[in-house]
């Protein structure tokens, strides 16, 4: 008898906590969104007696941001690019061979998703700075590649071993040199897992602030920088506007993601046999 | 009509090494042009190292490989004329049947005219015409397979090599397989070798059989000489099943029979005439060689052999029968073709019936 009442409290335990986290997750979401459209000019009482665009229209209209925003997209997309090349060539080095000290050396790849952000910051800078490096866009591209690289080295090592070792040797031995076979069976195959790397990599471009804070100079600065710069020095509504669209990009390249996954998982159904 | 002799492969002292071990030690065989080989044994006997040996994916450590008479050393796989059927197909995924077909004749320059017209009559050739658009997902383990055959013919290889051709198949698929795939490889006239650790497959897809043990041929000839006249313990436990005796043999060279005296004390004809050394030897009898008589059989004629034991079990598997006789010599199998249903009940008290000429002497080894 007991025994049954403790498995149910033991299940609403559960379920309650489950109710509280999601409130957690949620909750501060809706009352940004809600404030983002928040006709008042100030910062007046939940919920907004009127909603209106304003705070989009004057997140548009200051430069600050706007830099910042073109910083941003500009640190993503190359340094997307650069990781997804570095995750596909490192990913492959390292599942054609095998050598003592593999694992280690995965791990240490992968390093940058453990070592705190401020970290590598810091540590960044100042080597950065020995080696004379002052620019700071270029500074910023060095931190967001190490910090996306792991995301992409991931997820193509994932990709590439879900294929089968014998689709490689069969293009060999019907004729494809070992660079067709990687174009023609590898890379068709392992990319799925490639794009979903790119898209984490994406996202994590685009909202890191650890990292950029340290890299940052008076003009070179990226979007969520920008935000918690002028956060603390005029506290406005335009900040949850900036992050509503944030939120905004990141649920579409879920979306993508999802749906590009999911498309090429059903065309693909049942194809790993062996 | 005899087709011409020429060797479309010599392996010549080959050895690859692993680490400390030889995956292959020391193997020399060769095929002739138009037959069809089967390397034969159980895993890690050296038989698919073979393969990925004549594939390119391994280079040997010592020794020649030649195809058709070209020496193999440092050529990679695509520099060769060798087509590979992949145990489990190997078939790419995210192409269609078409695709699969065509990629050998692409990356092997064929005329893009000509391809569209030589993947329809591979598809022919497998029957499998009007699957051109399909996956290899969307088709059963058996029609897989037909296109992987047809994706290694398209291109018209030397060698054809087949890796456990049927194993991923239940087993009546594998019987029809079977005859189907033998019917394509004929019609082509490819010169095959089967690697297989079934002896089903090697017998009924070979005219040539290689058996290998440790890295090493332990005997090769046809399928009746390998069976009938295994040379070793190995690979006469290894090929069907068999009964054993052990003992030591007696006898005056140059006799028809000698006799063999167990370490139970049962004496045998065995064919002579043989070694006469005292030292341990084994003699082997196939189940099938063997017939359960009555209890008052005589042995009437030099060289018959008859055996008292106790039937423990009777096992009718629809073409044949099989009997489990205990004696003093421990179990024995007796199969016989199944007429009209048992001939003997379980407990009843036999005599074992066989004939010298049927035993095979061997030394003692590791069989």
């Amino acid at each position: 008898m007991s025994g049954r009442l403790l498995d149910n409290v033991f299940w609403l335990a559960g379920l309650l906590m489950v109710g509280v986290i999601i409130c957690f997750l949620i909750t501060p979401i809706i009352v940004t969104t809600i404030m983002a459209f928040d006709a008042r000019a100030y910062l007046g009482p939940l919920p907004p007696p009127a909603l209106s665009f304003r705070w989009f229209a004057q997140f548009f209209s200051d430069d600050y941001f706007l830099r910042g925003l073109t910083t941003s997209i500009q640190l993503a997309v190359i340094s997307v690019a650069v990781s997804v090349s570095i995750g596909i060539s490192t990913a492959i080095a390292v599942d054609r061979v095998s050598f003592a000290g593999k694992d280690a050396l995965i791990s240490l790849f992968l390093s940058p998703l453990l070592v705190p952000p401020v970290v590598i910051g810091f540590a960044l800078l100042l080597f950065l700075s020995h080696l004379g490096l002052v620019n700071g866009l270029a500074r910023l591209m060095c931190g967001h590649i190490i910090i996306t690289a792991p995301y992409t080295i991931r997820a193509t090592l994932a990709g590439l071993s879900g294929i089968d070792r014998s689709l490689t040797e069969a293009a060999l031995i019907l004729g494809a040199t070992e660079r067709r076979a990687f174009w023609d069976v590898t890379f068709p195959l392992a990319r799925t897992s490639i794009v979903s790397g790119a898209i984490f990599a994406f996202a994590v471009s685009l909202d890191d602030v650890a990292v950029s804070i340290m890299l940052t100079d008076a003009n070179t600065y990226s979007l969520p920088v920008a935000l918690i710069s002028s956060m603390r020095a005029n506290f406005d509504l335009s900040i949850a506007a900036a992050s509503v669209m944030l939120m905004l990009v990141t649920l579409t390249l879920i979306l993508v993601l999802d749906r590009f996954v999911g498309f090429n998982r059903v065309i693909g159904q049942g194809v790993f046999r062996s | 009509m005899q087709p011409p002799l020429e060797k479309i492969i010599e392996f010549r002292n080959v050895i690859k090494r692993f680490g400390a071990t030889s995956a292959v030690d020391n193997v020399t065989f060769s095929v002739d042009a138009g037959a069809t080989v089967s390397l034969l044994g159980p895993s890690g006997c050296g038989k698919t190292t073979t393969l990925r040996l004549i594939s390119g994916f391994e280079d040997p450590d010592e020794g020649t490989i030649e195809i058709a008479g070209e020496s193999m050393l440092g050529k990679r796989p695509y520099e060769r004329n060798v087509g590979l059927l992949f145990q489990h197909y190997a078939l790419f995924p995210h192409m269609t049947v078409a695709e699969n077909i065509a990629y050998g004749l692409k990356h092997r320059h064929w005329p893009k005219a000509e391809i569209g017209g030589r993947v329809r009559e591979m598809l022919r050739l497998v029957q499998l015409q009007g699957f051109e658009d399909r996956r290899p997902g969307q088709m059963s383990g058996g029609q897989q397979q037909r296109v992987a055959l047809a994706r290694v013919l398209a291109t018209g290889p030397k060698l054809v090599l087949l890796d456990e051709p049927l194993s991923a198949l239940d087993a009546k698929l594998r019987e029809e397989l079977r005859l189907e795939l033998k019917q394509i490889l004929t019609a082509v006239g490819s010169t095959t070798i089967v690697v297989t650790h079934d002896q089903d497959e090697a017998m009924s897809l070979a005219d040539h059989i290689i058996v290998m043990n440790r890295g090493r041929i332990e005997q090769q000839g046809t399928p009746d000489e390998i069976y009938m006249r295994p040379q070793s313990a190995f690979v006469a436990a290894f090929i069907g099943r068999t009964n054993w005796f052990h003992g030591r043999i007696s006898g005056t060279p140059g006799d028809a029979f000698l006799r063999l005296t167990t370490d139970a004390g049962t004496v045998l004809a065995i064919p002579g005439p043989g070694p006469q050394r005292s030292e341990k030897w084994s003699v082997c009898i196939r189940p099938e060689r063997i017939s359960v008589a009555s209890v008052e059989a005589d042995a009437n004629r030099p060289g018959d052999n008859l055996l008292r034991g106790q039937v423990v079990d009777v096992v009718n598997m629809g073409a044949e029968i099989h009997y489990i006789v205990d004696g003093a010599e421990g179990r024995a199998m007796v199969v016989e073709p199944n007429r009209e249903g048992p001939r003997v009940r379980k407990g009843d008290n036999v005599r074992l019936f066989f004939r010298a000429e049927d035993c095979v002497v061997l030394a003692q080894g590791d069989g």
